[in-house]
């Protein structure tokens, strides 16, 4: 019995890895496509997205059989609950990451003046998810603190392109669609920042047991 | 072992103590018999004899603490009894003694009591008178005799059983001990009981095959990490859950990890989807191949199962870096089209003039014209395939070339002397300053560094322009600057001149005649003599580049 409950376990762990990296994949993706202005990239990222969302469904399923049939108390227990609220966070990210790609797809986003900005910002982002996954690959909490840490920076380049983006509008022949859209681009990644924090909390709540303050 | 000799030798002393005590107690019962029957004869002759002289009298005062006494007459009244009254007493005429003693004059008999406890002995004998003179005594039996001897014998068997006890675990741990103490590690060695000679010779002989075959297997294993160790590919051996059972140095590298990671999940290690898909591909029994991206460099991964006993029971990763290869294939297909392009423009148009030459289409004072064309693009395409061997002898690294003492002064003075025509056509001041400047290289490559830049600096520029070439000689290297007042490069182009068959201006390559390939052939030139090449330029400036050949290089090397 037990080494089923292990088994399955450890396919819930493989399940997670493999969500993540879909996770990366979606979003390196909608960046690269960004910053390449590459379409048919842009347009693939829908289908990763739904395959996220079949991931998620598949790892809450995993997580209620075994709550139900294996009644796991203490670290499996809190192994479980946050997997089931790390699979929401990072349902999101694929979902922003799909998001961002429809914009790139559906308007015209050439000439970003704030394109070093967007492209540093988008890296940082990506740096957050990928450091939130390897913290949980590796039960690295000092990894897992420091995309909490990682936040404030990407938070910092949204504002600052926020700001440039107003500028911009303010001269009279000022491109508002573009100006919008652009905005709506890094609004995403700096939410696709905000989830991997999250996904970053629960990675640390299933190692420590305590709550990380908001 | 010590148990079960402890036990046998309990079990020996314990027989031997109780077949004794029965062949002693028997041996000495039957001796007691005899003693006590020869004493009941011995009593009853003398009773005989004393009863015959004294008759009844020889009864008073007769006192016989153990023996009985009876006297019976001839028809077996008995007469007297030393333990009861006479007068009570039945008839002894019918006792087995009695009737032998009438007969043959002496009896005897045994008789068991009730309670088979006791024996009575009888002896009797005929007295001249006709009457019987009977002794008898009793005698225990054996049970009674060990019944009575109980205690001792309980006592005696306690103390052997201890004795035994005692006996037995020291025998037998004596015996044991020298087993306890085989020096297995060294059979040979054991001056033991001869029994186990055998044994232990063939422990040793086993032994032996053991450390035989395990330094084989040592061996082998070295061997293989040595392999796969050396190995620039990485390797990655898994198990059917994906589990990595061995991994060589260059794949820890390419996965960023290092060789914790054995027994650990490859994906847990590196979550590449590709590399994952590439992976249970193979994992479900058919071997998988794919190029993926990894660190900047790209991988071809070969994925295959491991099957034995008609079971996928794992997979082998190997990963292979490719991006050499595939950046000279990409540029191998480039140059290959290139070519063809290149042939093609000037044979189309030599193929038109020639076609309407035959026809007769051609007004007899065109002729001469309609020849000049076709004489100049065969022309063209001469310098395109003297370009291209050119190029791909130096692909080859120019190895039959010899270097030589040079002066790069005159090197390029002949090439500014040979194309002193053509710069005057376009209008353009050739000018060569510097002074003789020796050097160790290959005067062929030289010329046709000096050569092709003089001659992209003329054709590239503008009508009144100027070209300086100058040659200078300075404490580490000789440099020679070709410097123009043409049209320049632009910034994004800067990085590409130098590939082949790259122009800057798409729509010039018409215009000016060149095939492309000349500051290709520069750059390999520079190269095989280990020099460099630094290019300045800004559009509508003009354009300078200097290559320079490297003086300690010149120094070291010796040419024959």
């Amino acid at each position: 019995m037990r080494t089923r409950f292990d088994e399955q376990l450890d396919l819930l762990h493989k399940e997670l890895i493999t969500m993540g990296a879909l996770c990366e994949d979606a979003i390196a993706r909608s960046v690269k496509a960004l910053d390449g202005r590459d379409l048919a990239l842009a347009k693939s990222v829908p289908e990763i997205s739904a395959r996220i969302d079949r991931k998620e469904r598949d790892i809450e399923g995993l997580c209620l059989k075994l709550l139900l049939q294996q009644q796991p108390v203490a670290t499996d227990l809190r192994t479980i609950s946050s997997a089931l609220k790390m699979v929401t966070d990072m349902e999101r990210i694929g979902d922003n990451s799909g998001d961002i790609a429809e914009i790139i797809v559906t308007t015209n986003l050439t000439g970003v003046d704030e394109a070093a900005d967007v492209h540093d910002m988008a890296q940082a982002v990506i740096q957050m998810v990928t450091n939130s996954i390897d913290a949980f690959v590796k039960r690295d909490t000092a990894l897992a603190r420091q995309v909490m840490a990682d936040d404030d920076m990407v938070d910092g380049y949204f504002d600052r392109i926020k700001n440039a983006l107003i500028c911009r509008l303010r001269s009279p022949e000022a491109d508002v669609e573009y100006a919008l859209d652009l905005l709506m681009v890094v609004k995403y990644l700096e939410r696709i920042g905000d989830h991997a924090v999250n996904v970053a909390r629960w990675v640390l709540f299933s190692i420590t047991g305590s709550r990380e303050r908001e | 072992m010590t148990k079960r000799i402890f036990r046998s030798i309990c079990l020996a002393a314990g027989a031997v103590f109780l077949a004794s005590l029965i062949l002693i107690m028997g041996m000495l019962y039957s001796y007691f018999s005899r003693v006590q029957r020869t004493q009941l004869r011995t009593q009853t002759a003398l009773a005989a004899c004393g009863v015959e002289n004294l008759g009844a009298d020889y009864f008073d005062g007769l006192d016989l603490p153990s023996n009985r006494v009876t006297w019976i007459s001839p028809d077996g009244t008995v007469l007297y009894d030393s333990q009861a009254d006479a007068r009570d007493m039945e008839n002894h005429l019918q006792r087995e003694e009695i009737q032998q003693a009438l007969s043959t004059g002496w009896g005897e008999s045994q008789r068991w009591s009730v309670t088979l406890l006791e024996r009575s002995l009888y002896a009797a004998k005929r007295l001249e008178d006709g009457s019987v003179l009977r002794f008898s005594t009793s005698q225990n039996s054996v049970l009674t005799l060990l019944l009575g001897m109980s205690q001792p014998i309980v006592i005696v068997c306690f103390l052997a059983l201890i004795l035994s006890i005692v006996l037995a675990m020291r025998l037998s741990r004596r015996i044991v001990a020298p087993l306890n103490e085989l020096d297995l590690d060294d059979p040979a060695e054991n001056e033991c009981y001869e029994e186990l000679t055998p044994l232990l010779r063939r422990i040793r002989g086993q032994q032996k095959e053991l450390q035989l075959q395990a330094d084989r297997l040592r061996q082998k294993q070295n061997e293989l990490t040595a392999v796969t160790g050396s190995m620039r590919e990485g390797m990655v051996l898994l198990n059917k859950s994906g589990m990595i059972l061995s991994i060589n140095p260059a794949a820890c590298a390419l996965l960023d990890t290092d060789r914790r990671c054995v027994g650990r999940d490859l994906l847990t290690v590196n979550r590449n989807l590709e590399l994952q898909a590439v992976l249970s591909k193979a994992l479900d029994g058919t071997a998988a191949e794919r190029t993926i991206p990894l660190h900047d460099r790209r991988f071809q991964v070969d994925a295959s199962p491991v099957v034995s006993g008609g079971e996928v029971s794992g997979a082998v990763l190997l990963l292979i870096d490719v991006t050499e290869k595939e950046q000279a294939e990409t540029m191998r297909r480039e140059f290959t089209a290139n070519v063809s392009h290149e042939l093609r423009t000037p044979l189309t148009s030599i193929s038109g003039c020639g076609e309407l030459l035959k026809s007769g289409l051609v007004k007899p004072e065109d002729v001469a014209s309609f020849g000049e064309n076709i004489y100049s693009e065969a022309q063209r395409m001469v310098r395109l395939v003297d370009d291209i061997i050119s190029l791909s002898h130096l692909d080859e690294g120019a190895e039959d070339l010899k270097r030589e003492r040079v002066d790069l002064y005159a090197i390029a003075q002949t090439a500014v002397q040979s194309l002193a025509g053509r710069a005057e056509a376009a209008g353009v001041t050739l000018e060569l300053t510097g002074r003789p400047t020796p050097m160790e290289g290959i005067p062929q490559l030289l010329g046709e560094i000096a050569a092709n830049l003089c001659d992209n600096a003329i054709k590239y520029n503008r009508p009144g322009g100027w070209v300086r070439v100058s040659v200078e000689s300075g404490k580490d290297a000789v440099r020679l600057t070709v410097a123009d007042s043409g049209i320049g490069i632009p910034q994004e182009h800067q990085a590409h001149i130098f590939e082949r068959f790259y122009r800057g201006d798409k729509s010039r390559s018409k215009a000016v005649s060149g095939t492309g390939l000349g500051l290709s052939i520069v750059k390999h030139a520079v190269q095989i003599h280990g020099g460099k090449i630094d290019l300045s330029s800004a559009p509508g400036r003009g354009t300078a580049i200097a290559v320079s050949f490297p003086i300690e290089q010149a120094k070291n090397r010796t040419f024959g």
